[in-house]
């Protein structure tokens, strides 16, 4: 164990006692129990002293512990203590189970490498010129990481442009653009779907506990056009910084699609979620039933094994479900209410807060796991909406506090698609940190100034 | 993380340091130990595991100067701690009997002829330690731009990191 970890596990124990010693007045006692799993779980998600999923089940075990009606202390008087089935339900949360969906869709396109011969097959149309090549790269990367992981895409795309990058020359500039246009795009790209990272999965699982639901389509409709935009500007800045203009690059496009009829089921079942996930107005299925299709085809079939079901990413999943047993505590113990009035809201205009709680995001993400981050504001931003007198929409707010995490993308430790690129060897943290800060903030920019009026416009945003 | 260990068996010094010279690319991400003979190496082995490294690779000549290259690496194959080391033979006087015993009793996973390529050994090493990394070590990303970064990566996309 390093000595981070020892300083963070320590100051995780200490913040949670604090709460038990000392008295904040106007918060009930329930509250400061609440108030100490809050703080603890912020310095272990900030130093990793445990794994990000530990602190997740910590979460978990603690209010089932403190706050549940299956508790080990005495409920405080007046307080209605919710049933631990509450807590332990977060492991099953509907948007886990879209999230879910979206495990299997990733998992088998790497299974039967349908994302490595995809794209190829995609990047065909693109032909031979440097920046075409590179529209093509960014273009495949973001829609890919729009249904796998943003990692997942990455090392995909990344394994496409290694052999092209071993042939240029160590100082050419194409080098690390073809490496870092690839991270740029997968984490803008994930913006895209509620499956394409979990900070949105995050935002939609306390947007739905509070009974606003978005579906597949409608996130996408907010989303979309802006990846697109952010996505386009990237291209321009990069083409010039790294030298695209004028060049040619040959990737090799070879591509041979497994045709045995486990991969055949497994195609129809891929596009078949997807048309059931953008049609759910007409067939009325919510998509987090829509994303336990292919759970239930992929596994009657037989085309995902035991092991393939043991090989998914279950660790994610619980991380998700720590945030939103974050927010069911947070909300049901009086702390959101308290935290809230700590600051005179009613001075700021509802622009400033959002862009507050966008940019604390984004700050805070470049540092930490952006799933971290969304856990922790997530359920503020939510309180924040709540709260009378603050005309702030609570999908604006949860929806932002999501995007602020995938825009922070400057270092290399920001996320993991960016480890991925200075793995190559091709890439600087200067090189990262530049296009990363720039389109990041184009992107904060561009959502601040349009993101509201354009959700009002077509129709998501009452 | 301390480097994994790759550790060199050969007693002429002159095809010891050729062997060295060669397989520096991947003094990046390994460490690379030398030893004369089978004690010798024994010894390497040992402050190794001690100091808490893994043993990734040993590339081995037959004929040493008391017990045989083949010898060690049975030896090797029958301790757990080491079983999973990747086992290289680099010779030219290994007799059938001795090669026999080597892919049989010392888990052997290649055989590299004397004289040698530096591009041959080199990648006979990159696939070996690629191999290896993928089965025993937690974070791939420092070997990517070492080993076969295309195979790399995807192990890499099964690993999940938490975004």
């Amino acid at each position: 164990m390093t000595k981070g970890r020892y300083i963070g596990l320590a100051s995780a124990i200490v913040l949670f006692f604090l709460p038990w010693f000392v008295e904040f007045p106007g918060l009930p006692v329930e509250g400061h129990r609440v108030l100490g799993i809050f703080l603890a779980a912020i310095a272990l998600w900030i130093t990793e002293a445990v794994p990000l999923h530990a602190t997740a089940v910590i979460i978990i075990l603690a209010e089932i512990l403190l706050v549940s009606d299956k508790g080990i202390l005495s409920a405080p008087e007046g307080f209605e203590p919710p049933s631990f089935r509450l807590f332990f339900g977060t492991l099953a949360d509907p948007v886990l189970m879209l999230f879910l969906g979206g495990f299997f869709l990733a998992h088998g396109a790497a299974k039967f490498a349908l994302d490595r011969n995809l794209a190829r097959v995609l990047l065909r149309p693109f032909g031979t010129s440097a920046p075409m090549i590179l529209l093509g790269l960014i273009i495949i990367t973001a829609v890919f990481s729009m249904f796998m992981s943003n990692t997942a895409t990455t090392a995909t795309m990344m394994a496409v442009v290694l052999p092209v990058m071993s042939t240029l020359p160590p100082g050419d500039r194409m080098r690390t653009g073809l490496a870092l246009c690839i991270p740029i795009a997968a984490n803008i790209g994930g913006m895209g779907t509620p499956i394409g990272t979990p900070p949105n999965a995050i935002a939609i699982g306390a947007l739905a506990r509070d009974g606003i639901s978005i579906d597949f389509l409608q996130w996408m409709l907010m989303a979309v056009p802006f990846v697109l935009v952010i996505l386009a500007f990237t291209w321009v800045i990069m083409r010039q910084l790294y030298r695209f203009n004028g060049k040619r690059i040959e990737l090799s496009i070879e591509s041979t699609f497994d045709t045995s009829i486990p991969a055949k089921v497994f195609y129809v079942t891929f596009a078949a979620t997807i048309v059931l996930w953008l049609t759910t107005k007409m067939h009325g299925m919510s998509s987090s039933i829509v994303g336990f299709v292919p759970v239930v085809v992929l596994l009657s079939t037989r085309v995902f094994s035991p092991k393939d079901l043991q090989s998914l990413q279950w660790h994610v999943l619980w991380l998700v479900a720590g945030g939103i047993a974050l927010g069911v505590g947070v909300g049901r113990c009086g702390l959101d209410a308290w935290l809230i009035g700590l600051v005179e809201w009613n001075s700021l205009s509802s622009t400033m807060i959002v862009a507050a709680l966008a940019l604390t995001a984004l700050v805070l993400s470049t540092v930490i796991s952006n799933s971290a981050t969304a856990n922790l504001i997530v359920p503020l931003a939510m309180t924040l909406a709540a709260s009378d007198g603050i005309a702030v929409d609570p999908m604006v707010a949860a929806v932002f506090v999501a995007i602020g995490c995938s825009l922070a993308m400057a270092l290399p430790i920001s996320t993991p698609p960016n480890a991925v690129a200075v793995a190559t060897g091709a890439v600087r943290t200067r090189d990262m940190a530049l296009v990363g800060i720039v389109a990041g903030s184009m992107g904060l920019g561009l959502f601040l100034f349009a993101g509201q009026w354009y959700w009002a416009l077509v129709g998501v945003l009452r | 993380m301390s480097k994994p260990v790759i550790l060199c068996v050969e007693d002429e010094v002159e095809v010891r340091d050729a062997l060295l010279r060669d397989i520096q690319p991947f003094a990046q991400a390994f460490k690379i130990d030398e030893a004369e003979d089978a004690a010798d190496a024994r010894d390497a082995v040992t402050q190794c595991l001690q100091a808490d490294r893994k043993l990734a690779l040993v590339l081995c000549d037959h004929l040493l100067p008391g017990e045989t290259g083949v010898s060690f690496l049975v030896s090797l194959n029958e301790d757990p701690k080491t079983r999973s080391t990747r086992k290289v033979l680099v010779t030219g006087q290994a007799g059938l009997e001795d090669t026999v015993k080597a892919v049989n009793d010392a888990g052997l996973d290649h055989y590299v002829a004397k004289p040698w390529t530096k591009e041959s050994l080199q990648e006979v090493v990159t696939r070996q330690l690629t191999d290896y990394v993928i089965e025993h070590v937690d974070d791939l990303l420092p070997y990517v731009s070492v080993l076969d970064g295309a195979r790399l990566l995807e192990a890499v996309k099964h690993r999940g990191r938490h975004e």
